[in-house]
């Protein structure tokens, strides 16, 4: 804690090698979150370059280390919802996607797979609720706070994507123990 | 926490981006950090270059000017406030002086009029004592 304290100070005394270590400490973070929204790896690092050089602008805002990954996670997803307003982007039907073998054990990468390509099917919001759900571990609250969305919203996204998702991977893999 | 959360958690895990990201990233920086001190440097140079040509000799003469009558101004406002404040000054004075001259009147007054009681009294006790022999 104190070497990321240590690490932010510095940062913001426009020490670049400093700066630099924050980027590769957090640069998972944001371009998961833009990849699992965006669904396009490219487009993810670009927006997450973004979300790195508007940081390195308003670095003197940032007051400690929980206030930087918060302030990174709010960003990103304010800027992944833009990015999907500008570019309208389309939701994909797992229906066009094809069929996957129905059998499946726990954990394995089709499992994973199956899951991500569900995740991408969402609308824009329960996908940015999801993903920082389970990517970031994120409580309904901690959601609200970054997405600007009144917690209940945050909920009934989240429940009525898990009915989704459980829906859909039993429909492409089997049923679905839980 | 259930299985299909578990399942949820490992499919959204966290990715890494290409591995030069955050060199790509700090390039970046580099270039708008350059860009952000060209522009600086403009403005700077911008800004000398105008303190300069103020101080050209027709500038100059306005400038003196100008510094001359504002000197003028503050001094002259400095010796009207200095009069001002004299003759506050003895404008209180008198006033204290019509003051004090008012009491000692007033003071002699009662003492008068105390004296003439006592003159009085003295008086009549004299013109009463030649009877009573």
């Amino acid at each position: 804690m104190q070497r990321a304290d240590d690490t932010l100070s510095r940062a913001k005394n426009d020490d670049h090698t400093a700066f630099a270590d924050l980027v590769r400490e957090h640069q998972a973070m944001v371009f998961s979150l833009a990849r699992y929204f965006l669904r396009d790896r490219a487009t993810a690092e670009d927006l997450a370059q973004e979300v790195f050089i508007h940081l390195y602008q308003n670095l003197s805002s940032i007051e400690s280390p929980a206030h930087l990954k918060y302030w990174l996670r709010k960003v990103t997803g304010h800027r992944c919802i833009d990015h999907a307003r500008k570019h309208k982007m389309r939701t994909v039907s797992v229906d066009d996607a094809p069929e996957p073998v129905a059998s499946f054990e726990f954990g394995d990468s089709l499992m994973s797979a199956t899951l991500r390509r569900i995740v991408a099917t969402l609308p824009e919001k329960p996908r940015l609720v999801v993903t920082l759900r389970y990517q970031e571990d994120l409580d309904p609250t901690e959601i609200a706070e970054i997405l600007d969305m009144p917690l209940n919203t945050v909920k009934s996204h989240l429940r009525r994507s898990l009915v989704i998702l459980r829906e859909k991977v039993t429909r492409c893999l089997g049923e679905v123990e839980v | 926490m259930n299985r299909f959360d578990d399942e949820l958690k490992l499919a959204l895990r966290r990715q890494e981006p290409s591995a030069d990201f955050a060199d790509r990233v700090m390039a970046r920086i580099a270039e708008l950090s350059a860009e952000s001190k060209q522009e600086k440097s403009r403005e700077k140079a911008s800004w000398l270059q105008r303190l300069a040509e103020f101080f050209q000799p027709p500038q100059m003469k306005w400038a003196m000017a100008g510094a001359m009558a504002i000197a003028l101004i503050v001094a002259g406002a400095g010796v009207h406030r200095y009069r001002e404040n004299d003759r506050q000054r003895m404008l209180a004075e008198i006033a204290e002086g019509e003051k004090a001259k008012e009491q000692v009147m007033m003071a002699m007054r009662i003492a008068s009029a105390k004296l003439n009681i006592a003159q009085k009294k003295v008086n009549e006790t004299t013109e009463r004592e030649p009877d009573s022999k």
